[in-house]
């Protein structure tokens, strides 16, 4: 299949299973208010310091937070409800590319995380007082939008190796709170213990947080999208290897249909 | 010339059972199978639950490997080619699941319409054309948790033709659908055959295959245990003669008696609510009718007819009666 | 005589029948390292904005977490019974249905106050707090307390999940409502006063200030208030479930509202 096909495929997919998505009341509400409970806790922690700049440091990375719980929700679910419907099979058996298949649901479910992101954004600016003014808003909007990809793509990781390991369906949302903590949206990382500080350099979503700041200060923040891009391409192509090896192995193993 | 061949298939499975997940235990689905298609033919796959008929299926369309063996559709191996064969087949199976039901019948195929690469040009055309052909147009816009049985299967069969494949898949396509639903199902795939398709059908119903199938193999834990024209299998058991005797508690010697009467070929015993149904197949002018009911003496016989075979008699012979 | 059976077995019974699609690899995310997690997220947050103790966030979420095997463990034993169509036939059955109850939560009370113990000594152990027996047997009380006083809610929400037919959306705002008011991680001075007066109404606030007072080395006899506070929720929550899930009983058997059959 042709780029654009392989573009246009990915854009219907996104599109109707945005539309599934919608259907659904309760993950639309949950996923809106269930990381808003987390951020308005930490919110109201900050609040009680009285230092301002605190509080907008963790209403900046509250709001882009909270698309990863959508995600780690939601993403490693994925995989068990193609089952449910049926309909994983079919993906498998149809010419298009898999995890391109799997790669445009993720989409699906990280925009939804928008949503979630502007609630939090509106909740800090009308209940909080916050008023976030980055310094380059253009750019800040970038690493946003950056930071909220590689959210995504941590997601099609957990979808694709959920095809083999039902398990990872639980560990999605055990992995909720780690990254919360782990790539400095509420806490830098600086304060980690040494231990952990390098497990939150590998993560993609790290470096897109540290370029949101950059803009948000009005620094430069090339350095940072420049690791984010590579960590962000290394996980890509890790999930796509694990797609093709997962699939190989389900026809060996007969753990496709497996409800 | 054989569009599917396959050669010696064997596929096994271990499976985990309830609680004790650490506990493997293999399962034989599929044991040293070979037969061949030809274009444009309606080939069936009958058996009872569990005799293999979705596993073949499952290899054929490069969703499972075979353990063992090789199996090749429209020249390609299913093993090391699964991109070619998924283009070029079409793959329906029956029951509720398989699409999705938040979306409406026209979503749902234009999404398969993309995922099996139909150009963009060509969708709507061809979406309203098969739409049409399972007799669905109309209500394409209404949402599929909607739909009855039936018209989910007629979408399910319309998404497999989206690509306009020349080899399609039928894994029991009328499970659970109500008797005109069923016809209707029969009338389309028929209607397919007579388009040129070459169709692998699975089914457990006689009547299904008998009418749409030009060979049948029939399966019994994984292995065939027979193969030919629906003709042919009917001729197996056509030479003799079935005595049917609907009985109330059945004693267990009896059938033992009745196995060692001269001329008898099968016994085989189906449960029904209260009474329990005996068919004898016997010999050419064997005459059984009588010492039959000899040996049910002491039983009670609700009745007791004596018929020419049917391909059902040779189906329940050569799968024992279940 | 036999509702101590019935009790107990029953209840066990129900528990793994529900749970047994619950492999370690479900079990040990959602039930231990969830918590965890939770626990050092506020902690950093804590040390990050400089405020209270680490103590204070580890005892705080140990025990709030609780709430959510409590919340969802007594609302899908008892809504999970009518997925799998059991619930008619154990509603019908002259079994006591005080019995049956206390019976179906029993399990589900002993799983969260697993839970919070392995949180609080976990969580001390990774931020490097001292866990003393003495201190710690107190601290069990005192969440033993609390995770009654969630199930008690629980069941509320079991009885209005029946209702509603989706248990899990309740469960989950109740939990995230719980986080807020019980005062877990936000000290009582910067929480909104509207919050705080909800939290005292609520289970674990009480729970919890119990919890943290025995953590920094006082004696029984100072929370006796708190524990016989938290106590008197669970029970009052406790007896409006059941309550409310018998007028459901009732009110199905005229009416066929639950799907019996």
């Amino acid at each position: 299949m042709s780029a654009g096909r392989l573009l246009r495929l990915v854009a219907v997919s996104w599109y109707l299973h945005l539309k599934m998505l919608h259907r659904s009341m309760f993950d639309s509400v949950m996923q809106v208010v269930w990381p808003l409970f987390f951020a308005t806790t930490a919110l109201l922690v900050y609040r009680a310091t009285g230092d301002r700049d605190a509080l907008s440091y963790a209403a900046t990375g509250a709001a882009v937070v909270t698309v990863w719980s959508a995600v780690s929700s939601n993403a490693s679910g994925i995989l068990q409800r193609e089952r449910a419907f049926g309909t994983l099979e079919l993906l498998v058996a149809a010419p298009a590319p898999f995890s391109l298949s799997i790669m445009s649901i993720v989409l699906a479910v990280t925009t939804t995380g928008g949503y979630a992101v502007a609630a939090t954004l509106l909740w800090s600016r009308f209940v909080f007082g916050v008023h976030l003014a980055p310094a380059w808003p253009l750019p800040f909007a970038l690493a946003l939008v950056a930071t909220v990809f590689s959210f995504g793509v941590l997601g099609f990781l957990l979808a694709v190796a959920a095809v083999r390991y039902r398990a990872v369906f639980a560990l999605g949302g055990a992995l909720e709170l780690p990254l919360w903590l782990a790539c400095g949206f509420l806490v830098p990382v600086a304060l980690l213990p040494s231990w952990l500080r390098p497990l939150s350099w590998l993560l993609p979503p790290t470096w897109g947080m540290q370029a949101v700041r950059a803009a948000a200060a009005g620094q430069s923040l090339w350095a940072d999208l420049g690791l984010w891009a590579g960590s962000t391409a290394a996980y890509a192509a890790a999930a796509v290897w694990v797609a093709a090896t997962v699939l190989r192995s389900a026809r060996r193993h007969a753990t496709l249909s497996l409800t | 010339m054989s569009v599917i061949e396959v050669s010696r298939v064997s596929r096994h499975y271990h499976v985990r059972s309830g609680l004790r997940w650490w506990r493997r235990q293999e399962i034989q689905a599929v044991r040293d199978v070979s037969f061949h298609i030809d274009a444009g033919e309606t080939f069936g796959l009958l058996g009872p639950n569990g005799a293999g008929k979705t596993t073949i299926i499952k290899m054929l369309t490069t969703l499972l490997l075979p353990t063992a063996g090789s199996a090749r559709v429209l020249g390609f191996d299913v093993a090391s080619q699964p991109g070619e064969i998924r283009r070029r087949v079409g793959y329906v199976f029956g029951g509720d699941r398989g699409l999705y039901d938040r979306l409406s019948a026209l979503d749902n195929l234009r999404y398969f319409a993309e995922l099996y690469g139909v150009p963009a040009r060509a969708q709507r055309q061809r979406i309203a054309y098969v739409l049409d052909l399972v007799r669905l147009a109309g209500r394409e816009r209404e949402r599929v948790e909607g739909y009855s049985r039936g018209m989910r299967q007629r979408l399910h069969i319309a998404r497999g033709l989206l690509h306009d494949p020349p080899v399609l898949f039928l894994d029991e396509p009328s499970i659970g659908i109500d008797p005109v639903g069923a016809r209707e199902l029969r009338a389309t795939v028929s209607a397919l055959a007579d388009a040129g398709k070459t169709i692998v059908l699975t089914t457990h119903y006689m009547y299904e295959a008998d009418e749409l199938c030009d060979r049948i193999a029939i399966l019994r834990d994984g292995s065939i245990v027979a193969e030919g024209s629906p003709a042919d299998l009917k001729s197996r058991v056509s030479e003799g003669e079935v005595v049917e005797a609907v009985v109330h508690s059945l004693p267990a010697d009896a059938i033992a008696r009745i196995q060692e009467l001269a001329g008898v070929r099968s016994v085989t015993v189906r449960d029904l609510d209260r009474a329990q149904v005996l068919l004898v197949q016997t010999k050419p002018a064997a005459q059984l009718a009588a010492e039959i009911a000899g040996c049910l003496r002491g039983t009670a016989i609700q009745s007791l007819s004596v018929r020419a075979p049917t391909l059902e008699d040779a189906y329940v012979e050569l799968v024992g009666g279940t | 005589m036999n509702s101590l059976r019935i009790l107990v077995i029953g209840g066990l019974t129900t528990y793994r029948a529900l749970f047994n699609w619950v492999s370690p690899w479900i079990l040990v995310p959602s039930l231990l390292v969830m918590p965890l997690a939770q626990i050092l997220l506020f902690s950093y947050i804590g040390r990050s904005a400089g405020i209270e103790s680490d103590t204070f966030f580890v005892v705080g979420n140990a025990v709030q977490y609780s709430a959510l095997p409590c919340l969802l463990g007594t609302a899908s034993t008892v809504v999970g019974e009518r997925l799998q169509r059991t619930l008619g036939i154990v509603l019908a059955s002259p079994a006591p249905r005080l019995a049956l109850v206390i019976g179906r939560t029993l399990p589900v009370m002993l799983n969260g106050l697993a839970v919070s113990v392995f949180g609080l000594v976990a969580g001390s152990v990774l931020l490097g707090l001292p866990v003393r027996p003495a201190t710690l047997g107190l601290a069990t009380l005192a969440i033993a307390v609390s995770v009654f006083g969630c199930t008690g809610l629980g069941l509320v929400s079991a009885a209005v999940g029946l209702r509603l037919r989706d248990i899990a959306v309740l469960s989950t705002i109740l939990f995230g409502i719980l986080l807020l008011c019980s005062g877990a991680d936000i000290p009582r001075p910067a929480l909104p006063g509207w919050l705080a007066a909800a939290g005292d109404w609520l289970p674990l606030a009480h729970g919890i200030a119990a919890a943290r007072s025995v953590a920094a080395g006082g004696g029984i006899g100072g929370v006796g208030g708190d524990l016989a506070a938290e106590a008197l929720l669970g029970l009052g929550y406790g007896m409006a479930g059941v309550l409310m899930l018998r007028l459901l009983e009732r009110r199905s058997r005229s009416a066929g509202a639950l799907d019996l059959t």
